[in-house]
């Protein structure tokens, strides 16, 4: 039997599917068979036009087998390796080895571009077999190292191929060597706003989710997307997760290295942010992955929302169920939420007096606390610039985003170092067991974060938060140890004494 | 000429043209399951079931649009009946084969092949 092989997708992973022909004498008519959706079914009217476009009369009744058969099959991308599978059995090619094909056909047998060729290549490798794509998919595909890929833009060129008359140009594996990236928001760009600067900076040494505060105007937004310039460049193995999640959504890979950034507006529902649907598609979250998710008015997403992030920030993945499977997503990101001080936005602006009342002020308060709160190490007030520093007055023009990301990758390069041995990459994925048991601060420091304990009613995480983000403090001096300095400014991004709303709690 | 001899003529016409194209014509006018077929004939190995329309210039529809799914159906119902009765069990096919008389000049001849492809089965 043929040995002609598509993919199907399930979740990002692509699992194989043989394709098996059988054909009869009769009324001609193709049916196919072994659970294909709607995209599937309608294959058989691309592939009849783009057969007989090429040449290539169909006749009989001809049936085509999908197995596994109890696996549902989707998508236009099971097009060419149906047809190839029909010019073999109609011996229009030779008999073929085994080998996988995807791509959705066009009318005249053109070869259109589909989603889903970065996991058919995975598979494909892992399997030691060449792979057939469309043209528009050769891009992505290359970048997979360790893999027999060829391109064709049309079905005519993968069939002589086949049959050994003209050879399809095998494509060139390429390394994505450029690791720079262009910056779009320079953090050069932001006037003022130099404590904030800092805390971004921590939060992408030390992989830190980072909460914002401010008046609306302050440059909450601008300071998120400044973030993505700062982190240092995707590794090979994270180009590929991410190429992966893109690829499975159909996305054009672009932007290189540069770490993804997703702003996700507040109106979004659990699924988009999450994943899911009847097809089980990646959400923004993994669209994210390895990079910033940014959440802007934090206080208005829905609680059922926030509620499904708190297991993918802790575990880096996200387990979608539905009726139709499980899939589980990569979600490793980097969460920065941004929101207002209060209601009307201006607690503690030192111009305009906030006109909320009490009540209102601790409504709010309430929608920032809880489960998810914990999972941020970062607080950070974002003041409104004064004047002077909107003119540009004030001398406080900072550093360029490239300087900032050297000593960003330098700082993970010692993370890296020191938490090798527990299969750690970062200070923030650090469990609280292993962290009291390696960052030791000396008697010293010892003293002062139990007095700012108390004064602060830090509580048993709390003082793990604060240890985490001392240690990427002291990461990005070069200090091997923790001192009074890094755990005093660690403090600092508790804010005052823990949520600045509720101040007058304490 | 009445319609019956027009009917004819269109037909002489038509087993003409599927000569010229090297088919072997086998049958002509076979009453079968409900219906009827014009010319069965073998292009090659694949046999064929010919349905002849006829129609003069100055009708309102070329002769191919009189075919509807209606008559499809008959066709396929009677198609599907006389390949029993002769036992034949390779691929076979819907044709159309519509001739277009203009007294002036020559009739036209127009072959439109497969016509029940992508039919529901």
């Amino acid at each position: 039997m043929s040995r002609i092989c598509g993919v199907t997708l399930r979740g990002i992973e692509a699992v194989k599917v043989e394709i098996e022909v059988e054909i009869t004498g009769g009324l001609f008519a193709i049916s196919i068979v072994g659970l294909p959706d709607v995209a599937v079914r309608e294959a058989r009217e691309r592939i009849r036009a783009a057969l007989r476009h090429v040449g290539n009369k169909l006749r009989g009744r001809i049936s085509l087998n999908l197995a596994p058969a109890d696996l549902p099959k989707e998508g236009a991308l099971l097009d060419l390796p149906m047809a190839v599978a029909l010019a073999e059995r109609q011996q229009l090619i030779p008999p073929q080895k085994e080998a996988v094909f995807l791509g959705e056909l066009a009318l005249d047998g053109r070869l259109r571009r589909v989603r889903g060729a970065v996991p058919a290549a995975l598979m494909a490798r892992q399997a030691g077999l060449p792979l057939y794509v469309p043209a528009e998919n050769a891009a992505e595909v290359a970048l997979v190292p360790g893999l027999t890929a060829y391109a064709a833009s049309n079905l005519p060129a993968v069939l002589d191929h086949l049959a050994g008359k003209s050879r399809l140009e095998a494509v060139a594996a390429q390394n994505e060597e450029e690791t720079s990236f262009e910056v779009d928001t320079d953090l050069a760009d932001i006037k003022g706003q130099m404590a904030a600067k800092r805390a971004l900076e921590i939060a992408a040494a030390g992989h830190h989710n980072v909460l914002l505060i401010g008046a609306p105007g302050s440059g909450k937004t601008m300071l998120a997307k400044a973030l993505q310039g700062i982190l240092p460049p995707l590794s090979q193995e994270e180009l590929l997760e991410v190429l992966l999640v893109r690829s499975t959504l159909g996305r054009v890979f672009s932007g290189g290295r540069r770490r993804p950034f997703r702003a996700v507006h507040h109106t979004a529902s659990a699924v988009a942010v999450c994943g899911g649907g009847r097809d089980l598609r990646p959400g923004e979250i993994s669209l994210a992955h390895r990079g910033v998710l940014f959440l802007d008015e934090f206080t208005e997403f829905r609680r059922d929302l926030l509620e499904a992030l708190r297991q993918p920030l802790e575990d880096g993945q996200i387990a979608v169920s539905r009726a139709t499977g499980t899939a589980h997503y990569p979600a490793r990101v980097l969460l920065v939420c941004a929101c207002n001080p209060c209601p009307c936005g201006y607690l503690g602006d030192p111009l305009v007096a906030c006109r909320c009342s009490a009540t209102e002020r601790e409504r709010y308060g309430k929608r920032l606390s809880g489960p998810i709160m914990d999972r941020i190490d970062l607080h950070v007030e974002v003041p409104r610039l004064t004047p002077e520093e909107l003119v540009g007055i004030s001398p406080t023009a900072g550093e360029k985003s490239v300087a900032v990301r050297t000593r960003v990758e330098g700082a993970r390069t010692v993370q890296q170092e020191r938490w090798r041995p527990w299969g750690l990459t970062c200070n923030a994925e650090v469990p609280e067991k292993i962290l009291r048991k390696t960052v030791v601060p000396g008697d010293e420091v010892r003293t002062f974060l139990a007095s700012m304990a108390r004064r602060n009613r830090l509580t048993g995480r709390g003082m793990s938060r604060v240890l985490r983000v001392a240690r990427t403090i002291a990461d990005l001096a070069g200090a091997s140890e923790v001192d009074v300095g890094h755990v005093a400014e660690a403090l600092a991004y508790r804010g005052r004494g823990g949520d600045p709303w509720t101040d007058e709690r304490l | 000429m009445n319609h019956l001899e027009k009917g004819r003529y269109g037909e002489e016409i038509a087993l003409d043209h599927l000569r010229s194209l090297g088919w072997r014509v086998t049958e002509k006018n076979v009453r079968v399951g409900g219906g009827e077929l014009d010319l069965v004939a073998f292009d090659g190995d694949e046999l064929v079931v010919v349905e002849v329309r006829l129609r003069s210039v100055g009708h309102l529809l070329p002769p191919e649009d009189t075919v509807g799914p209606r008559k499809l159906r008959v066709l396929v119902r009677a198609g599907r009946t006389y390949v029993d009765r002769i036992v034949w069990e390779g691929p076979w096919r819907i044709d159309l084969l519509a001739v277009t008389l203009d007294g002036s000049r020559e009739p036209q001849v127009e072959l439109f092949p497969d016509i029940a492809a992508g039919w529901p089965s």
